[in-house]
């Protein structure tokens, strides 16, 4: 569960995040749209605890951060990454290790599993994704599409409590959509929140249980998939929705 | 006009350009500490009057002792005068005038030293004795078997001495009076001995110019000129009355044989030094070039200033000055290192601060987003950079590495300058030994080469191997 209270970020003289508010479920999968710009990102970054904010604080589980513990290289803030795991857009995989070297390198080296255990763990979710053959290769061997399911399967080795994806949707392999769809729907299942930053609505209709609406640094409205879909409250929701159906 | 006058000069009264070496050169010829832009010395007034003798104007021209000859040769100046011994190894390459001085060689020790009186003790207690390089001195101490090291000039060796880096130092009694008697924590071991002389050396192909000199010291020698000189530096004796007779001066002479295979060995054992210094300068600068690179990009703003200090000033100053600073300079607040940890430390301390700036370089190159991938995993900023980011920017930083440690690998031969026995110091020696600069030269250039192209191959190697591994040229899976 996902609870946040009121942050707000400011850059300068522009307003990243004003006053942003909004409580999630654990096991349900939530959609983060809105035009480009509009603070998506910015929002995920707060929420994984890598940037820090102006005001407000976020509490996931029983782990929370205020504002000012959020620029502090305190103990408290270590504790809180622990909490969640990011798929960032251009996924950013460790070039200097195989397949199977990027999933195991944090169960190993920072929870201290055997590495036996780690490999095969990561081996059975390869061969879920059928990547399997790959596990020796380098990233850059990879096609874009493989190279997320990786990245996705690095963040879920260490099992947090959150999964934030910010556009999967520019990698994805149409062919095997289908997989990463069920790997987080299965993720989400487990008792984790799923965080889906995305600008396509197609991708998200049928898939999120929730979708937020983001406009100019804030959060304009949120609700149920299907009803945000059919039932906007808000005009900027709809005019965006409208154009993103066109496209 | 200037020059026409220039010209005129020397038509009227023809030059006699003489050389000798006035650093540490007391009391031969050394830059008046009165008056700095002025030379003085027994030599320099020698030099003078000799000249003088023959209706000619002196002219003085400051040159390198070790390779005096070679520059004669290379008709930089006329003649040597430069307290120069006599040997039978020269002879064969020069004419010598006949002596205007004869001189004995004097062996001093540290005060408290009361085990080492003669020579002979040196030998039999297996100590170190330091010398000038090419002088009788040397010759004799070589020829006799003794461990030798060898100095660029006295103030050096005495140095040394003091500082415990040797055990004796053996120099014509002249220096020895200069720049050691003095000295209250030396002591003068023994009585002077062997007699040597101090001749003008001359090219073989001036043997008129020869005669003229000859003629020209022994009317300096009747008329009292000489000494006069010597006396008012003190150096006077009853046995330079025998220079005034004709053909009753008798003098020892040094020789040096030259065994190529000795000196294919020796060469060797230098080229082993060579190395050592390399590698170990090399471990210092790759792990001090770590903090400093990270100081440098981020730390604080105090931390910041320093390590920017730091590599400014070892990048911008010569490293030969950074490795005389440390060898005689560091003594001064009590820290003495040996030449060769000295060597290695300072050589090290240089290229730390060029290895911070191609580290820092590599790092800058390893996008943000890695370290926020790794805390997101749950790593820490130590963890974080040892597993994920300096994996990533050794690579970057490998082939400017090897540049650079291929680099250091000559830069070694700064190591001569504080009496470290290198591959470059071999040279000199030898080559001036043989006077074969170009024969020894193409065999120490083989054994540079010999030692860095190896390393730069393996360096490729492992470029390659790297770079495999992350671009993929290696396709390892056929299955796609």
């Amino acid at each position: 569960m996902i609870t946040i209270s009121g942050i707000g970020k400011t850059v300068g003289a522009t307003p990243l995040l004003s006053n942003v508010s909004m409580e999630f479920p654990a096991g349900k999968i939530l959609g983060v749209i809105g035009p480009s710009g509009n603070g998506k990102t910015t929002l995920l970054l707060c929420i994984s605890g890598l940037l820090p904010f102006d005001r407000g604080s976020i509490t996931i589980g029983v782990t929370s951060i205020t504002a000012e513990e959020s620029s502090l290289r305190s103990e408290k803030i270590w504790q809180f990454r622990r909490q969640s795991g990011i798929v960032f857009q251009h996924l950013h995989l460790f070039p200097h290790l195989t397949v199977l070297g990027n999933i195991t390198e944090a169960p190993v080296h920072v929870s201290g599993k055997p590495k036996a255990v780690a490999e095969k763990e990561a081996l059975a979710l390869l061969e879920k994704l059928g990547i399997g053959q790959h596990r020796n290769k380098y990233p850059e061997e990879l096609s874009g599409g493989e190279q997320q399911r990786v990245a996705i399967l690095r963040a879920i080795a260490m099992n947090p409590e959150v999964l934030l994806l910010d556009e999967p949707t520019s990698a994805l392999d149409p062919i095997r959509s289908g997989d990463v769809r069920n790997l987080l729907q299965d993720f989400a299942a487990t008792g984790h929140t799923v965080v889906i930053v995305s600008h396509s609505v197609r991708f998200l209709r049928g898939f999120a249980d929730y979708l937020a609406f983001m406009g100019k640094s804030e959060l304009i409205e949120m609700n149920r998939t299907q009803q945000l879909l059919e039932n906007p409250q808000d005009e900027r929701t709809r005019e965006f929705l409208h154009h993103s159906e066109m496209n | 006009m200037l020059l026409a006058l220039q010209s005129l000069a020397a038509y009227g009264s023809p030059t006699l350009r003489w050389g000798a070496d006035p650093s540490g050169g007391a009391p031969y010829v050394y830059a008046d500490p009165a008056n700095p832009q002025t030379y003085t010395g027994f030599d320099y007034e020698f030099a003078e009057a000799l000249a003088r003798q023959m209706r000619m104007n002196a002219e003085f021209v400051p040159t390198d002792w070790e390779s005096i000859v070679a520059s004669l040769n290379r008709r930089e100046f006329d003649v040597i005068i430069n307290g120069f011994e006599p040997t039978e190894d020269r002879a064969r390459e020069m004419l010598f005038s006949k002596p205007y001085y004869l001189f004995r060689l004097q062996l001093t020790v540290r005060k408290d030293n009361n085990l080492i009186s003669s020579l002979q003790d040196c030998k039999t207690s297996g100590k170190s004795v330091g010398t000038l390089v090419n002088c009788a001195a040397s010759r004799l101490l070589e020829n006799g078997g003794y461990i030798v090291k060898g100095y660029q000039d006295p103030v050096g060796a005495y140095q040394d001495l003091e500082l415990g880096r040797v055990d004796a130092v053996l120099m014509d009694v002249a220096a020895e009076m200069f720049y050691a008697r003095r000295n209250p924590s030396l002591k003068p071991a023994g009585k002077p001995f062997h007699t040597g002389a101090y001749v003008v050396g001359i090219r073989k192909s001036d043997s008129l110019l020869a005669s003229r000199i000859n003629t020209a010291i022994d009317s300096l020698a009747d008329n009292g000129t000489t000494e006069r000189i010597f006396r008012k530096w003190q150096l006077w004796d009853d046995e330079q009355l025998k220079l005034r007779t004709k053909g009753a001066e008798t003098y020892d002479m040094t020789s040096r044989t030259f065994n190529w295979t000795e000196g294919l060995i020796k060469l060797l054992k230098a080229a082993a030094v060579t190395v050592f210094l390399a590698f170990g300068a090399m471990i210092i600068a790759v792990i001090l070039g770590i903090p400093l690179a990270l100081g440098q990009s981020k730390g604080g703003r105090i931390t910041r200033t320093l390590c920017t200090v730091y590599i400014e000033f070892f990048r911008g100053t010569p490293v030969l000055v950074q490795l005389l600073f440390l060898y005689f300079g560091l003594p001064v607040v009590g820290i003495t290192l040996p030449g060769w940890l000295t060597a290695i430390v300072g050589l090290g301390l240089n290229y730390a601060a060029y290895e911070s700036q191609v580290y820092r370089t590599a790092f800058q190159a390893v996008p943000e987003r890695q370290w926020q991938v790794a805390y997101s995993l749950g790593m820490r900023p130590f963890k974080a950079f040892r597993r994920i980011i300096f994996p990533q920017a050794f690579r970057i930083a490998l082939p400017p590495m090897t540049n650079d440690f291929v680099a250091l690998f000559k830069d070694t031969s700064t190591a001569f300058a504080i009496a470290v026995w290198e591959l470059a110091t071999a040279y000199r020696e030898l080559a001036n030994a043989t006077q074969s600069y170009l024969g020894i030269g193409l065999i120490v250039c083989l054994y540079y080469l010999a030692m860095s192209l190896p390393l730069a191959h393996y360096a490729h190697r492992l470029e390659r191997k790297l770079q495999r591994k992350s671009t993929g040229i290696l396709t390892s899976g056929t299955e796609q």
